[in-house]
């Protein structure tokens, strides 16, 4: 047998019930692999290295005594670490959190705590999700595994580069504008925003309410239909989730109509538009239709998404006054007014300058000439792309336009940063489902594809993953040590 | 461009102190990022917004359960006799 910790989710689940390892040796094996490699990656803001043991031995009893063991029995798990855990530290990236221990679960924790999963530890992030190459976590960068001296993609970045490197089975990251599916197109593995609604947003700190949703990071498509349908349904804690059916692996593609969108393949770096069409090939292999369609509103996509995420930040962001979340400061050396701004000192550039533009674009005057406009393009968008769903099962691009890069290359300058997420944030607009899937490499540099679905069609992404997957071969781990 | 006042204005009204660093940077940051949005103005003011995202079934909102918290306390520094003590106004 392989290593354990190389072990994909289903045949952890299998070799711990079938008795060819225990769950503690699974874990250990998972440990073991985080010591020898974090010191690289720096994947983990919190690690629950005691916690996990303890869960492994727990789920190793449980199986000696014939007790169900849950559909995800000794899978570990790393979070995200903007997703309340009970007992564990959750810090954001950002100073202004970083003692805060959440007295909850997430209802995507419980959901997964319920059914066996055992959580290990804390995964970085840009501060409070706002970046692409988690530069901005005020912690440390997290490495790119399969280069060290580049960036591995964010906000979920500490997400992607543990799953890939094989510090844990699987984690969940956040998606509010690309935050999973850039990561894991960075790091390849595979990396599901889910439409809006079908997971649960109880327990995620908020940044953009109306953008995001939890979901998973996996390194194959079989592991990602396993949490899916652990984490999602209806939450009464959460008012905007739905109840949806669950997703299954099936073995053959229904003859999907696919469209390539031109506007996604435009501007791209030559490898990665090379690599999307030589893959849009493979779409004919397994029997799907392929074309390529236009997408009228793209243009005015990434500027709409930097007006309401921002927006939706300076108004989420002001719970952090000092009184709720902050520090014990004695009051008698302040006003009112700063007490409040010197505790918010402890926010990073990159939350001030998003928290700034939300207060422009909110103010008297710009609120019509910016916010407003920027709601009616999200509706001509999702509308546009509900009409394109009719004719086409899926449509596809590149997740990234360009290859991972190196650090510090755009941390200069906030707007070249804002343009890597120019093909993802399409999908956080129109609250449609985006996956993304590891279909090759340049230069030793992941290229993900995405593919986007209408609402609800979870299904069909998968369908399309999977049989891609199995037709793809491309080295699945990246060789760290 | 966006002024040094207009900042200081902007870092107000958002409850933001910046540094000297912060406030010599900002504006053209800030400035390129205005500029980029500003192509949103192309866009007509006729067209509707549909809030359908997810359209919010009121019937399915849960009951008010009253819980004890067990979060963090309110700021120690900020209470006094079971009433919360903020800094003063002015």
């Amino acid at each position: 047998m392989s290593n354990l910790y190389d072990l994909l989710a289903f045949e952890v689940v299998e070799g711990i019930e079938e008795g060819l390892f225990t769950a503690e040796e699974y874990v250990c094996s998972v440990i073991k692999r985080i010591e020898d490699v974090e010191s690289k990656l720096h994947s983990f803001i919190s690690l629950d290295s005691e916690g996990a043991l303890s869960s492994a031995k727990l789920i190793d009893r449980k199986l000696k005594e014939k007790e169900n063991i849950g559909l995800l029995g000794g899978v570990t798990v790393g979070i995200k670490d903007n997703i309340s855990t009970k007992d564990i530290r959750t810090t954001c990236a950002s100073n202004i959190l970083k003692d805060y221990v959440p007295s909850y679960d997430g209802t995507v924790i419980r959901h997964l705590k319920e059914n066996g999963a055992i959580i290990l530890g804390k995964l970085n992030l840009d501060e409070f999700g706002m970046g692409s190459t988690t530069e901005y976590s005020r912690f440390m960068p997290t490495h790119n595994p399969w280069n060290l001296d580049y960036v591995p993609g964010g906000s979920s970045g500490g997400c992607g580069a543990a799953v890939a490197a094989g510090e844990c089975t699987v984690s969940l990251g956040s998606d509010t504008g690309g935050s999973i599916r850039c990561p894991a197109s960075f790091c390849s593995v595979v990396g599901l925003k889910p439409t809006y609604g079908k997971v649960s947003r109880y327990g995620l700190i908020s940044y953009a309410n109306s953008l995001e949703q939890i979901g998973p990071i996996c390194r194959s498509v079989k592991d990602v239909v396993m949490i899916m349908n652990i984490i999602s349904g209806k939450d009464m804690n959460d008012n905007t989730s739905i109840s949806s059916s669950p997703i299954t692996i099936n073995d053959k593609s229904n003859n999907l109509d696919i469209a390539i969108v031109k506007e996604l393949i435009d501007g791209s770096d030559d490898a990665v538009t090379r690599t999307i069409y030589s893959t849009s090939e493979k779409f004919k292999e397994i029997r799907c239709e392929c074309n390529e369609i236009s997408i009228k509103n793209l243009n005015y996509a990434l500027p709409s998404y930097y007006t309401l995420a921002s927006a939706e930040a300076s108004s989420n962001l002001a719970r952090y006054d000092n009184i709720r979340y902050g520090f014990d400061l004695p009051i008698d050396d302040y006003k009112w007014d700063n007490y409040f701004s010197n505790v918010r000192k402890n926010f990073g550039e990159e939350v001030k300058r998003r928290i700034l533009i939300g207060s422009y674009v909110l103010s008297s005057g710009y609120y019509s000439k910016y916010y407003l406009k920027a709601r009616r393009l999200r509706s001509l968008l999702r509308l546009e792309l509900l009409t394109l769903f009719k004719k086409y099962d899926l449509l596809i691009g590149p997740t990234m336009p360009i290859l991972p890069f190196k650090f510090g290359e755009k941390i200069d300058d906030p707007l070249k940063m804002y343009l890597v997420d120019i093909n993802t944030v399409i999908a956080n607009l129109a609250g449609i489902p985006a996956i993304t899937l590891p279909v090759g490499f340049s230069n030793g540099l992941p290229i993900g594809l995405q593919i986007m679905a209408a609402p609800f069609e979870e299904q069909k992404l998968i369908d399309a993953s999977y049989a891609l997957e199995n037709t793809i071969n491309i080295q699945r781990r990246p060789n760290l040590i | 461009m966006i002024s040094k006042d207009e900042l200081a204005y902007l870092a107000k009204i958002s409850k933001l102190d910046l540094s000297e660093d912060e406030a010599e940077k900002f504006p053209k940051q800030l400035e390129r990022t205005i500029e980029y949005i500003d192509i949103l103005a192309q866009l007509s003011s006729d067209d509707p917004i549909v809030l359908d995202l997810q359209e919010i079934k009121f019937d399915e909102l849960r009951d008010d359960v009253i819980n004890t918290s067990g979060g963090r306390p309110i700021n120690k520094n900020l209470t006094e006799d079971g009433f919360l003590k903020g800094p003063k106004m002015k």
